[in-house]
Protein backbone atom coordinates (compact mmCIF):
# COMPACT_ATOMS: atom_id res chain seq x y z
CA UNK A 1 0.00 0.00 0.00
CA UNK A 2 1.18 3.46 -0.85
CA UNK A 3 0.92 6.46 1.44
CA UNK A 4 -2.19 5.61 3.42
CA UNK A 5 -2.88 9.01 5.00
CA UNK A 6 -2.83 10.66 1.59
CA UNK A 7 -5.25 8.10 0.19
CA UNK A 8 -7.55 8.63 3.16
CA UNK A 9 -7.47 12.36 2.63
CA UNK A 10 -8.39 11.91 -1.02
CA UNK A 11 -11.30 9.66 -0.11
CA UNK A 12 -12.60 12.22 2.35
CA UNK A 13 -12.16 15.03 -0.14
CA UNK A 14 -14.20 13.22 -2.78
CA UNK A 15 -16.91 12.23 -0.32
CA UNK A 16 -17.17 15.73 1.09
CA UNK A 17 -17.54 17.10 -2.42
CA UNK A 18 -20.19 14.52 -3.32
CA UNK A 19 -22.09 15.10 -0.10
CA UNK A 20 -21.92 18.84 -0.68
CA UNK A 21 -23.40 18.51 -4.16
CA UNK A 22 -26.21 16.39 -2.78
CA UNK A 23 -26.92 18.73 0.10
CA UNK A 24 -26.74 22.07 -1.70
CA UNK A 25 -30.29 21.82 -3.11
CA UNK A 26 -31.68 21.18 0.37
CA UNK A 27 -29.65 23.99 1.86
CA UNK A 28 -30.75 26.30 -0.91
CA UNK A 29 -34.47 25.76 -0.30
CA UNK A 30 -34.08 26.17 3.45
CA UNK A 31 -32.30 29.47 2.96
CA UNK A 32 -34.70 30.65 0.26
CA UNK A 33 -37.69 29.87 2.46
CA UNK A 34 -36.52 32.45 5.00
CA UNK A 35 -35.87 35.22 2.49
CA UNK A 36 -38.04 38.12 1.53
CA UNK A 37 -39.71 37.77 -1.80
CA UNK A 38 -37.64 40.23 -3.82
CA UNK A 39 -34.30 39.01 -2.56
CA UNK A 40 -34.34 35.98 -4.85
CA UNK A 41 -34.26 37.99 -8.07
CA UNK A 42 -30.70 39.17 -7.45
CA UNK A 43 -28.45 38.27 -10.37
CA UNK A 44 -25.72 37.25 -7.95
CA UNK A 45 -27.30 34.69 -5.63
CA UNK A 46 -27.15 35.68 -1.98
CA UNK A 47 -26.85 32.59 0.20
CA UNK A 48 -27.93 34.00 3.50
CA UNK A 49 -31.25 35.81 3.85
CA UNK A 50 -30.66 39.51 4.48
CA UNK A 51 -33.67 39.80 6.77
CA UNK A 52 -34.71 36.29 7.89
CA UNK A 53 -38.48 36.12 8.00
CA UNK A 54 -41.29 33.66 8.66
CA UNK A 55 -43.65 35.49 6.39
CA UNK A 56 -43.48 32.82 3.69
CA UNK A 57 -44.60 30.08 6.03
CA UNK A 58 -47.53 32.16 7.21
CA UNK A 59 -48.32 32.94 3.59
CA UNK A 60 -48.39 29.23 2.73
CA UNK A 61 -50.85 28.53 5.54
CA UNK A 62 -53.10 31.26 4.14
CA UNK A 63 -52.74 30.21 0.52
CA UNK A 64 -53.52 26.52 0.83
CA UNK A 65 -55.35 24.18 3.21
CA UNK A 66 -52.03 22.91 4.51
CA UNK A 67 -53.30 21.21 7.68
CA UNK A 68 -56.05 19.43 5.78
CA UNK A 69 -53.43 18.06 3.38
CA UNK A 70 -51.32 17.06 6.34
CA UNK A 71 -54.16 15.27 8.06
CA UNK A 72 -55.12 13.48 4.83
CA UNK A 73 -51.53 12.34 4.38
CA UNK A 74 -51.34 11.02 7.93
CA UNK A 75 -54.64 9.17 7.56
CA UNK A 76 -53.65 7.67 4.21
CA UNK A 77 -50.12 6.63 5.20
CA UNK A 78 -50.87 5.27 8.67
CA UNK A 79 -54.34 3.94 7.93
CA UNK A 80 -52.98 2.07 4.96
CA UNK A 81 -50.11 0.72 7.03
CA UNK A 82 -52.54 -0.54 9.69
CA UNK A 83 -54.58 -2.49 7.13
CA UNK A 84 -51.47 -3.72 5.34
CA UNK A 85 -50.06 -5.10 8.60
CA UNK A 86 -53.13 -7.31 8.96
CA UNK A 87 -53.22 -8.52 5.35
CA UNK A 88 -49.50 -9.20 5.07
CA UNK A 89 -49.26 -10.94 8.45
CA UNK A 90 -51.99 -13.44 7.65
CA UNK A 91 -50.81 -14.08 4.11
CA UNK A 92 -47.13 -14.33 5.05
CA UNK A 93 -47.93 -16.75 7.84
CA UNK A 94 -49.92 -18.99 5.51
CA UNK A 95 -47.19 -18.95 2.85
CA UNK A 96 -44.37 -19.49 5.33
CA UNK A 97 -45.75 -22.17 7.62
CA UNK A 98 -48.65 -24.01 6.06
CA UNK A 99 -48.95 -26.74 3.49
CA UNK A 100 -51.89 -26.42 1.19
CA UNK A 101 -53.02 -27.15 -2.30
CA UNK A 102 -52.12 -24.45 -4.86
CA UNK A 103 -49.58 -22.69 -2.66
CA UNK A 104 -46.95 -22.16 -5.34
CA UNK A 105 -49.42 -20.89 -7.91
CA UNK A 106 -50.93 -18.47 -5.42
CA UNK A 107 -47.46 -17.26 -4.47
CA UNK A 108 -46.68 -16.44 -8.09
CA UNK A 109 -50.02 -14.66 -8.39
CA UNK A 110 -48.94 -12.60 -5.40
CA UNK A 111 -45.56 -11.78 -6.91
CA UNK A 112 -47.33 -10.40 -9.99
CA UNK A 113 -47.91 -7.27 -7.93
CA UNK A 114 -44.15 -6.83 -7.53
CA UNK A 115 -43.56 -7.42 -11.20
CA UNK A 116 -45.89 -4.83 -12.63
CA UNK A 117 -45.68 -1.08 -12.51
CA UNK A 118 -48.59 0.29 -10.47
CA UNK A 119 -48.83 3.07 -13.05
CA UNK A 120 -49.90 0.68 -15.78
CA UNK A 121 -53.10 -0.21 -13.90
CA UNK A 122 -54.04 3.36 -13.06
CA UNK A 123 -56.77 3.74 -15.68
CA UNK A 124 -58.59 0.57 -14.67
CA UNK A 125 -58.31 1.27 -10.97
CA UNK A 126 -59.67 4.74 -11.59
CA UNK A 127 -62.71 3.24 -13.32
CA UNK A 128 -63.20 0.56 -10.64
CA UNK A 129 -62.97 3.01 -7.76
CA UNK A 130 -65.27 5.50 -9.47
CA UNK A 131 -67.77 2.65 -9.79
CA UNK A 132 -67.41 1.91 -6.06
CA UNK A 133 -68.05 5.57 -5.23
CA UNK A 134 -64.52 6.00 -3.88
CA UNK A 135 -63.41 8.73 -6.26
CA UNK A 136 -62.02 11.68 -4.32
CA UNK A 137 -61.77 9.80 -1.02
CA UNK A 138 -58.83 8.83 1.16
CA UNK A 139 -59.91 5.21 0.99
CA UNK A 140 -59.66 5.48 -2.79
CA UNK A 141 -56.04 6.61 -2.47
CA UNK A 142 -55.29 3.62 -0.24
CA UNK A 143 -57.26 0.99 -2.13
CA UNK A 144 -54.72 -0.30 -4.69
CA UNK A 145 -52.16 -0.88 -1.95
CA UNK A 146 -54.23 -2.71 0.67
CA UNK A 147 -52.51 -5.97 -0.24
CA UNK A 148 -48.73 -5.80 -0.38
CA UNK A 149 -46.65 -8.40 -2.15
CA UNK A 150 -43.46 -6.77 -0.89
CA UNK A 151 -44.61 -6.87 2.73
CA UNK A 152 -45.86 -10.45 2.44
CA UNK A 153 -42.60 -11.51 0.83
CA UNK A 154 -40.49 -9.81 3.49
CA UNK A 155 -42.45 -11.27 6.41
CA UNK A 156 -42.60 -14.71 4.87
CA UNK A 157 -38.80 -14.80 4.90
CA UNK A 158 -38.81 -13.95 8.60
CA UNK A 159 -41.58 -16.37 9.56
CA UNK A 160 -39.77 -19.17 7.75
CA UNK A 161 -36.80 -18.87 10.09
CA UNK A 162 -38.88 -19.72 13.18
CA UNK A 163 -38.00 -23.34 14.05
CA UNK A 164 -40.75 -25.91 13.59
CA UNK A 165 -40.06 -27.35 17.07
CA UNK A 166 -40.97 -24.03 18.64
CA UNK A 167 -44.35 -24.13 16.97
CA UNK A 168 -44.92 -27.74 18.02
CA UNK A 169 -43.98 -27.01 21.60
CA UNK A 170 -46.24 -23.98 21.69
CA UNK A 171 -49.04 -26.00 20.16
CA UNK A 172 -48.73 -28.65 22.92
CA UNK A 173 -49.06 -25.88 25.47
CA UNK A 174 -52.31 -24.87 23.84
CA UNK A 175 -50.78 -21.94 22.01
CA UNK A 176 -51.51 -22.86 18.42
CA UNK A 177 -52.81 -21.07 15.35
CA UNK A 178 -53.59 -17.40 15.79
CA UNK A 179 -52.31 -17.39 19.36
CA UNK A 180 -48.92 -18.68 18.23
CA UNK A 181 -48.91 -15.97 15.61
CA UNK A 182 -49.74 -13.26 18.14
CA UNK A 183 -47.47 -14.40 20.98
CA UNK A 184 -44.48 -15.93 19.21
CA UNK A 185 -44.27 -15.27 15.48
CA UNK A 186 -45.09 -11.55 15.41
CA UNK A 187 -42.74 -10.59 18.28
CA UNK A 188 -39.94 -12.53 16.59
CA UNK A 189 -40.57 -10.73 13.30
CA UNK A 190 -40.56 -7.18 14.67
CA UNK A 191 -37.47 -6.06 12.69
CA UNK A 192 -39.18 -7.17 9.49
CA UNK A 193 -42.30 -5.24 10.45
CA UNK A 194 -40.26 -2.14 11.15
CA UNK A 195 -38.52 -2.35 7.78
CA UNK A 196 -41.81 -2.73 5.99
CA UNK A 197 -43.43 0.09 7.96
CA UNK A 198 -40.67 2.57 7.13
CA UNK A 199 -40.70 1.77 3.42
CA UNK A 200 -44.49 1.83 3.21
CA UNK A 201 -44.86 5.09 5.13
CA UNK A 202 -42.19 6.81 3.05
CA UNK A 203 -43.64 5.59 -0.23
CA UNK A 204 -47.17 6.71 0.53
CA UNK A 205 -46.16 9.95 2.19
CA UNK A 206 -44.31 10.82 -1.00
CA UNK A 207 -46.64 9.44 -3.61
CA UNK A 208 -47.91 11.91 -6.17
CA UNK A 209 -49.31 10.37 -9.32
CA UNK A 210 -52.02 8.05 -8.02
CA UNK A 211 -53.50 10.63 -5.60
CA UNK A 212 -53.46 13.08 -8.51
CA UNK A 213 -55.58 10.75 -10.61
CA UNK A 214 -58.04 9.66 -7.94
CA UNK A 215 -58.78 13.03 -6.29
CA UNK A 216 -60.75 15.95 -7.64
CA UNK A 217 -61.01 18.36 -4.74
CA UNK A 218 -59.03 19.26 -1.63
CA UNK A 219 -61.24 16.93 0.39
CA UNK A 220 -58.86 13.97 0.13
CA UNK A 221 -55.70 15.47 -1.38
CA UNK A 222 -52.37 14.73 0.24
CA UNK A 223 -49.35 16.95 0.88
CA UNK A 224 -47.31 16.29 -2.23
CA UNK A 225 -50.37 16.84 -4.37
CA UNK A 226 -51.21 20.05 -2.56
CA UNK A 227 -47.64 21.19 -3.14
CA UNK A 228 -47.94 20.45 -6.85
CA UNK A 229 -51.19 22.40 -7.17
CA UNK A 230 -49.77 25.27 -5.19
CA UNK A 231 -46.72 25.27 -7.44
CA UNK A 232 -48.76 25.67 -10.55
CA UNK A 233 -50.20 28.89 -9.22
CA UNK A 234 -46.97 30.08 -7.57
CA UNK A 235 -44.65 29.32 -10.47
CA UNK A 236 -46.54 31.67 -12.76
CA UNK A 237 -46.01 34.50 -10.34
CA UNK A 238 -42.40 33.48 -9.60
CA UNK A 239 -43.21 33.32 -5.92
CA UNK A 240 -40.14 31.27 -5.13
CA UNK A 241 -39.82 32.07 -1.45
CA UNK A 242 -43.36 30.88 -0.75
CA UNK A 243 -42.90 27.81 -2.91
CA UNK A 244 -39.70 26.85 -1.10
CA UNK A 245 -41.36 27.44 2.26
CA UNK A 246 -44.18 25.11 1.22
CA UNK A 247 -41.69 22.50 0.00
CA UNK A 248 -39.79 22.71 3.26
CA UNK A 249 -43.02 22.28 5.24
CA UNK A 250 -43.84 19.14 3.27
CA UNK A 251 -40.47 17.44 3.72
CA UNK A 252 -39.38 18.69 7.16
CA UNK A 253 -40.91 16.07 9.46
CA UNK A 254 -40.02 12.95 7.42
CA UNK A 255 -36.49 14.26 6.89
CA UNK A 256 -36.06 14.86 10.59
CA UNK A 257 -37.16 11.32 11.33
CA UNK A 258 -34.69 10.12 8.73
CA UNK A 259 -31.80 12.03 10.25
CA UNK A 260 -32.53 10.62 13.70
CA UNK A 261 -33.14 7.03 12.63
CA UNK A 262 -31.03 7.03 9.48
CA UNK A 263 -29.48 3.62 10.04
CA UNK A 264 -32.88 1.96 10.38
CA UNK A 265 -34.24 3.76 7.35
CA UNK A 266 -31.28 2.85 5.17
CA UNK A 267 -31.36 -0.80 6.25
CA UNK A 268 -35.07 -0.96 5.49
CA UNK A 269 -34.59 0.45 2.02
CA UNK A 270 -31.75 -1.98 1.43
CA UNK A 271 -34.22 -4.79 2.04
CA UNK A 272 -36.76 -3.18 -0.25
CA UNK A 273 -34.22 -3.35 -3.05
CA UNK A 274 -33.60 -7.01 -2.43
CA UNK A 275 -37.29 -7.77 -2.15
CA UNK A 276 -38.09 -6.13 -5.45
CA UNK B 1 -52.58 -31.93 18.01
CA UNK B 2 -54.39 -32.52 21.23
CA UNK B 3 -55.77 -36.03 21.63
CA UNK B 4 -59.41 -36.16 22.42
CA UNK B 5 -59.92 -38.28 25.51
CA UNK B 6 -62.79 -40.68 24.97
CA UNK B 7 -65.18 -40.84 27.92
CA UNK B 8 -66.14 -44.31 29.03
CA UNK B 9 -69.73 -44.28 27.91
CA UNK B 10 -71.09 -47.14 25.77
CA UNK B 11 -71.52 -46.14 22.18
CA UNK B 12 -75.14 -47.24 22.22
CA UNK B 13 -76.08 -44.62 24.80
CA UNK B 14 -74.20 -41.94 22.87
CA UNK B 15 -76.02 -42.87 19.71
CA UNK B 16 -79.37 -42.84 21.41
CA UNK B 17 -78.81 -39.43 22.97
CA UNK B 18 -77.37 -38.00 19.80
CA UNK B 19 -74.15 -36.97 21.60
CA UNK B 20 -72.06 -39.08 19.23
CA UNK B 21 -73.54 -37.18 16.39
CA UNK B 22 -72.57 -33.84 17.88
CA UNK B 23 -69.04 -34.96 18.61
CA UNK B 24 -68.64 -36.34 15.13
CA UNK B 25 -69.90 -33.14 13.65
CA UNK B 26 -67.51 -31.09 15.78
CA UNK B 27 -64.66 -33.27 14.57
CA UNK B 28 -65.61 -32.84 10.92
CA UNK B 29 -65.92 -29.13 11.50
CA UNK B 30 -62.47 -28.92 13.00
CA UNK B 31 -61.00 -30.88 10.12
CA UNK B 32 -62.71 -28.66 7.58
CA UNK B 33 -61.51 -25.58 9.40
CA UNK B 34 -57.92 -26.74 9.47
CA UNK B 35 -58.11 -27.45 5.76
CA UNK B 36 -59.63 -24.06 5.07
CA UNK B 37 -57.38 -22.14 7.44
CA UNK B 38 -54.60 -21.25 4.97
CA UNK B 39 -57.16 -20.02 2.48
CA UNK B 40 -58.88 -17.95 5.14
CA UNK B 41 -55.54 -16.36 5.98
CA UNK B 42 -54.94 -15.57 2.33
CA UNK B 43 -58.44 -14.27 1.70
CA UNK B 44 -57.92 -10.56 2.57
CA UNK B 45 -54.74 -10.29 0.53
CA UNK B 46 -56.12 -12.05 -2.50
CA UNK B 47 -59.42 -10.21 -2.32
CA UNK B 48 -57.61 -6.87 -2.75
CA UNK B 49 -55.00 -8.31 -5.05
CA UNK B 50 -57.62 -9.56 -7.42
CA UNK B 51 -59.65 -6.34 -7.54
CA UNK B 52 -56.73 -3.92 -7.79
CA UNK B 53 -53.99 -5.91 -9.52
CA UNK B 54 -55.13 -8.97 -11.46
CA UNK B 55 -58.44 -7.67 -12.71
CA UNK B 56 -57.07 -4.31 -13.93
CA UNK B 57 -54.27 -6.05 -15.85
CA UNK B 58 -56.70 -8.30 -17.69
CA UNK B 59 -59.18 -5.48 -18.16
CA UNK B 60 -56.51 -3.21 -19.66
CA UNK B 61 -55.82 -5.71 -22.41
CA UNK B 62 -59.56 -6.14 -22.94
CA UNK B 63 -60.28 -2.41 -23.06
CA UNK B 64 -57.47 -1.88 -25.51
CA UNK B 65 -59.70 -3.63 -28.06
CA UNK B 66 -62.40 -0.97 -27.84
CA UNK B 67 -62.89 2.50 -29.10
CA UNK B 68 -64.02 4.51 -26.09
CA UNK B 69 -63.53 8.25 -26.06
CA UNK B 70 -65.43 11.52 -26.01
CA UNK B 71 -66.55 11.07 -29.61
CA UNK B 72 -67.61 7.47 -28.94
CA UNK B 73 -69.00 7.40 -25.42
CA UNK B 74 -70.46 3.95 -26.04
CA UNK B 75 -67.72 1.33 -26.25
CA UNK B 76 -67.25 -0.02 -29.73
CA UNK B 77 -65.18 -3.09 -30.55
CA UNK B 78 -62.34 -2.22 -32.93
CA UNK B 79 -59.97 -5.18 -32.59
CA UNK B 80 -56.33 -4.18 -32.76
CA UNK B 81 -57.08 -0.73 -34.12
CA UNK B 82 -55.78 1.09 -31.05
CA UNK B 83 -52.42 -0.67 -31.37
CA UNK B 84 -52.31 0.18 -35.06
CA UNK B 85 -53.12 3.76 -34.19
CA UNK B 86 -50.19 3.85 -31.75
CA UNK B 87 -47.92 2.28 -34.34
CA UNK B 88 -48.81 4.92 -36.91
CA UNK B 89 -48.72 7.89 -34.52
CA UNK B 90 -45.36 9.70 -34.69
CA UNK B 91 -45.89 11.04 -31.17
CA UNK B 92 -46.03 7.50 -29.78
CA UNK B 93 -42.59 6.82 -31.22
CA UNK B 94 -41.31 10.17 -30.04
CA UNK B 95 -42.47 9.35 -26.51
CA UNK B 96 -40.84 5.93 -26.69
CA UNK B 97 -37.64 7.55 -27.98
CA UNK B 98 -37.72 10.15 -25.21
CA UNK B 99 -38.12 7.46 -22.61
CA UNK B 100 -35.28 5.38 -24.02
CA UNK B 101 -33.09 8.49 -24.08
CA UNK B 102 -34.11 9.28 -20.51
CA UNK B 103 -33.20 5.73 -19.43
CA UNK B 104 -29.91 5.73 -21.35
CA UNK B 105 -29.08 9.11 -19.82
CA UNK B 106 -30.04 8.28 -16.26
CA UNK B 107 -29.11 4.66 -15.67
CA UNK B 108 -25.38 4.45 -16.54
CA UNK B 109 -24.53 7.73 -14.80
CA UNK B 110 -26.52 6.84 -11.70
CA UNK B 111 -25.03 3.36 -11.50
CA UNK B 112 -21.45 4.45 -12.09
CA UNK B 113 -21.72 7.16 -9.45
CA UNK B 114 -23.54 4.83 -7.05
CA UNK B 115 -20.84 2.18 -7.38
CA UNK B 116 -18.01 4.69 -7.03
CA UNK B 117 -19.58 6.15 -3.89
CA UNK B 118 -20.28 2.71 -2.47
CA UNK B 119 -16.64 1.72 -2.97
CA UNK B 120 -15.44 4.87 -1.24
CA UNK B 121 -17.84 4.44 1.66
CA UNK B 122 -17.15 0.72 2.02
CA UNK B 123 -13.82 1.46 3.68
CA UNK B 124 -13.32 1.87 7.36
CA UNK B 125 -13.35 5.63 7.37
CA UNK B 126 -14.46 8.12 9.93
CA UNK B 127 -17.82 9.85 9.48
CA UNK B 128 -19.18 7.01 7.39
CA UNK B 129 -22.71 7.30 8.80
CA UNK B 130 -22.81 11.02 8.05
CA UNK B 131 -21.65 10.61 4.46
CA UNK B 132 -24.10 7.81 3.90
CA UNK B 133 -27.01 9.81 5.31
CA UNK B 134 -26.16 12.90 3.25
CA UNK B 135 -25.88 10.87 0.06
CA UNK B 136 -29.02 8.87 0.77
CA UNK B 137 -31.46 11.53 1.95
CA UNK B 138 -32.85 12.45 -1.52
CA UNK B 139 -34.46 9.00 -1.53
CA UNK B 140 -36.62 10.24 1.33
CA UNK B 141 -37.63 13.45 -0.43
CA UNK B 142 -40.85 13.18 -2.43
CA UNK B 143 -40.28 13.53 -6.17
CA UNK B 144 -42.82 16.36 -6.11
CA UNK B 145 -40.65 18.27 -3.64
CA UNK B 146 -37.49 17.43 -5.58
CA UNK B 147 -39.18 18.82 -8.68
CA UNK B 148 -39.86 22.11 -6.86
CA UNK B 149 -36.27 22.37 -5.67
CA UNK B 150 -34.85 21.80 -9.12
CA UNK B 151 -37.37 24.08 -10.82
CA UNK B 152 -35.98 26.80 -8.64
CA UNK B 153 -32.33 25.86 -9.21
CA UNK B 154 -32.84 25.58 -12.98
CA UNK B 155 -34.72 28.87 -13.33
CA UNK B 156 -33.31 31.08 -16.09
CA UNK B 157 -31.47 34.30 -15.21
CA UNK B 158 -31.37 34.14 -11.43
CA UNK B 159 -31.31 30.36 -10.95
CA UNK B 160 -28.44 28.82 -9.03
CA UNK B 161 -27.26 26.55 -11.83
CA UNK B 162 -27.01 29.33 -14.37
CA UNK B 163 -25.03 31.47 -11.96
CA UNK B 164 -22.44 28.84 -11.12
CA UNK B 165 -22.61 27.50 -14.65
CA UNK B 166 -21.21 30.83 -15.80
CA UNK B 167 -18.09 30.08 -13.74
CA UNK B 168 -17.34 27.06 -15.88
CA UNK B 169 -18.32 28.82 -19.06
CA UNK B 170 -21.86 27.54 -19.56
CA UNK B 171 -24.15 29.97 -21.35
CA UNK B 172 -27.26 31.32 -19.66
CA UNK B 173 -29.79 28.67 -20.55
CA UNK B 174 -33.48 28.20 -19.91
CA UNK B 175 -32.85 24.51 -19.28
CA UNK B 176 -36.43 23.38 -19.06
CA UNK B 177 -37.51 25.43 -22.06
CA UNK B 178 -34.82 24.06 -24.33
CA UNK B 179 -35.83 21.49 -26.92
CA UNK B 180 -32.85 19.20 -26.50
CA UNK B 181 -31.63 20.06 -23.00
CA UNK B 182 -34.92 19.80 -21.10
CA UNK B 183 -34.73 16.04 -20.92
CA UNK B 184 -31.19 16.27 -19.54
CA UNK B 185 -32.50 18.51 -16.78
CA UNK B 186 -34.88 15.68 -15.90
CA UNK B 187 -31.95 13.26 -16.03
CA UNK B 188 -30.08 15.47 -13.58
CA UNK B 189 -33.00 15.36 -11.13
CA UNK B 190 -33.31 11.62 -11.59
CA UNK B 191 -29.64 11.02 -10.84
CA UNK B 192 -29.71 13.26 -7.79
CA UNK B 193 -32.80 11.52 -6.45
CA UNK B 194 -31.72 7.91 -7.01
CA UNK B 195 -27.95 7.71 -6.69
CA UNK B 196 -28.00 7.33 -2.90
CA UNK B 197 -30.50 4.50 -3.06
CA UNK B 198 -28.51 2.50 -5.55
CA UNK B 199 -25.35 3.23 -3.59
CA UNK B 200 -26.94 1.53 -0.60
CA UNK B 201 -27.93 -1.51 -2.69
CA UNK B 202 -24.34 -1.68 -3.95
CA UNK B 203 -23.07 -1.47 -0.38
CA UNK B 204 -25.15 -4.52 0.48
CA UNK B 205 -23.59 -6.30 -2.50
CA UNK B 206 -20.04 -5.27 -1.58
CA UNK B 207 -20.38 -6.42 1.99
CA UNK B 208 -20.96 -10.05 1.03
CA UNK B 209 -17.73 -10.31 -0.97
CA UNK B 210 -15.46 -12.49 1.20
CA UNK B 211 -12.51 -10.63 2.66
CA UNK B 212 -10.08 -13.50 1.92
CA UNK B 213 -10.40 -12.92 -1.81
CA UNK B 214 -8.88 -9.47 -1.37
CA UNK B 215 -6.18 -10.84 0.92
CA UNK B 216 -5.29 -13.42 -1.70
CA UNK B 217 -5.19 -10.73 -4.38
CA UNK B 218 -2.88 -8.61 -2.27
CA UNK B 219 -0.54 -11.57 -1.75
CA UNK B 220 -0.51 -12.05 -5.51
CA UNK B 221 0.62 -8.43 -5.71
CA UNK B 222 -2.53 -6.97 -7.23
CA UNK B 223 -2.90 -3.21 -6.84
CA UNK B 224 -6.19 -1.45 -6.12
CA UNK B 225 -6.97 -1.12 -9.83
CA UNK B 226 -6.53 -4.82 -10.44
CA UNK B 227 -8.36 -5.76 -7.30
CA UNK B 228 -11.37 -3.76 -8.49
CA UNK B 229 -11.49 -5.22 -12.00
CA UNK B 230 -10.54 -8.79 -11.08
CA UNK B 231 -12.36 -9.26 -7.77
CA UNK B 232 -14.93 -6.60 -7.00
CA UNK B 233 -16.35 -5.98 -10.43
CA UNK B 234 -17.04 -9.60 -11.41
CA UNK B 235 -18.49 -10.40 -8.02
CA UNK B 236 -20.90 -7.49 -8.00
CA UNK B 237 -21.86 -7.80 -11.65
CA UNK B 238 -25.06 -9.68 -10.77
CA UNK B 239 -25.94 -6.75 -8.47
CA UNK B 240 -25.16 -4.37 -11.30
CA UNK B 241 -27.35 -6.21 -13.72
CA UNK B 242 -30.19 -6.40 -11.24
CA UNK B 243 -29.89 -2.75 -10.24
CA UNK B 244 -29.62 -1.68 -13.88
CA UNK B 245 -32.85 -3.45 -14.73
CA UNK B 246 -34.61 -1.93 -11.75
CA UNK B 247 -33.31 1.49 -12.76
CA UNK B 248 -34.52 1.11 -16.34
CA UNK B 249 -37.95 0.08 -15.06
CA UNK B 250 -37.84 3.10 -12.78
CA UNK B 251 -37.16 5.41 -15.66
CA UNK B 252 -40.16 4.03 -17.53
CA UNK B 253 -42.29 4.92 -14.52
CA UNK B 254 -41.13 8.52 -14.27
CA UNK B 255 -44.08 10.91 -14.23
CA UNK B 256 -44.04 13.27 -11.23
CA UNK B 257 -41.10 15.33 -12.46
CA UNK B 258 -42.51 15.48 -15.99
CA UNK B 259 -45.91 16.59 -14.75
CA UNK B 260 -44.50 19.22 -12.40
CA UNK B 261 -41.40 20.49 -14.19
CA UNK B 262 -42.08 20.48 -17.92
CA UNK B 263 -45.61 19.27 -18.57
CA UNK B 264 -44.05 17.14 -21.28
CA UNK B 265 -42.70 20.20 -23.11
CA UNK B 266 -41.29 22.11 -24.78
CA UNK B 267 -43.39 20.62 -27.55
CA UNK B 268 -43.27 16.99 -26.59
CA UNK B 269 -39.53 16.89 -25.89
CA UNK B 270 -39.97 15.52 -22.37
CA UNK B 271 -43.18 13.59 -22.86
CA UNK B 272 -42.52 10.19 -21.26
CA UNK B 273 -44.62 7.03 -21.34
CA UNK B 274 -46.74 7.43 -18.20
CA UNK B 275 -47.34 11.08 -18.92
CA UNK B 276 -48.50 10.18 -22.42
CA UNK B 277 -50.92 7.62 -20.97
CA UNK B 278 -52.12 10.16 -18.43
CA UNK B 279 -52.73 12.76 -21.14
CA UNK B 280 -54.69 10.39 -23.32
CA UNK B 281 -56.79 9.00 -20.48
CA UNK B 282 -57.45 11.99 -18.28
CA UNK B 283 -57.06 14.99 -20.56
CA UNK B 284 -58.33 13.68 -23.91
CA UNK B 285 -60.54 11.00 -22.29
CA UNK B 286 -59.50 8.43 -24.87
CA UNK B 287 -59.63 5.41 -22.58
CA UNK B 288 -59.38 2.82 -25.33
CA UNK B 289 -56.21 4.23 -26.82
CA UNK B 290 -54.69 4.93 -23.40
CA UNK B 291 -55.35 1.30 -22.46
CA UNK B 292 -53.53 0.06 -25.54
CA UNK B 293 -50.50 2.22 -24.69
CA UNK B 294 -50.70 0.93 -21.09
CA UNK B 295 -50.72 -2.61 -22.41
CA UNK B 296 -47.58 -1.93 -24.46
CA UNK B 297 -45.86 -0.41 -21.43
CA UNK B 298 -46.99 -3.34 -19.32
CA UNK B 299 -45.35 -5.79 -21.71
CA UNK B 300 -42.10 -3.79 -21.86
CA UNK B 301 -41.88 -3.63 -18.08
CA UNK B 302 -42.86 -7.26 -17.64
CA UNK B 303 -40.03 -8.34 -19.93
CA UNK B 304 -37.58 -6.20 -17.97
CA UNK B 305 -38.83 -7.44 -14.61
CA UNK B 306 -38.65 -11.09 -15.57
CA UNK B 307 -35.06 -10.36 -16.54
CA UNK B 308 -34.39 -8.75 -13.17
CA UNK B 309 -35.96 -11.59 -11.22
CA UNK B 310 -33.89 -14.15 -13.05
CA UNK B 311 -30.76 -12.20 -12.24
CA UNK B 312 -31.78 -11.98 -8.62
CA UNK B 313 -32.10 -15.73 -8.68
CA UNK B 314 -28.63 -16.12 -10.05
CA UNK B 315 -27.31 -13.76 -7.44
CA UNK B 316 -28.73 -15.96 -4.71
CA UNK B 317 -26.74 -18.86 -6.14
CA UNK B 318 -23.59 -16.77 -6.08
CA UNK B 319 -23.75 -15.85 -2.44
Amino acid sequence: MRSRPLWRLAVHAILVLAALIMVVPLLWIVLTAFKERNEVFALVPQWLPAHPTFINFIGVLDAMPFWRYYWNTIVVAFGLLAIQLVTITLAAYAFARMEFWGRDVLFILLLVQLMIAPQSTVIQNYITLTGLGLLDTRLGIMAPYLASAFGTFLLRQTFKTIPKELEEAASLDGCGGLRFLAHVAIPLALPGYLAFALVSLTYHWNEFFWPLVITETNKARTLTLGLGIFAQTAEGTADWTMLMAATLMVIAVPLMFFLVFQRRFINSFMQSGLGG
Amino acid sequence: MKRIVEPKVPARILLETGAMDVRLRAKTWRRALSLARPYLYLLPTFFFLFIFTHYPILKTFYMALFKWNLATPKKQFVGLNNYIQAYSTPLFWEVLGNNVLFAVGTVPITLALALALALLINQKIRGLAIYRALLFYPTMVPMAAAAMIWLWILTPNYGLLNYYGRWVGLPDIHWLGHNRLAIWALVLVGVWKRVGYYMVIYLAGLQVIPEHLYEAAIIEGAGPWHRFWRVTFPLISPTTFFVATMAVIDSFQAIDQVYLMTGGGPGNATNLFIFYIYQNAFRFFDFGYASAVSAVLFLILLALTVLAFRTLHRRVHYA
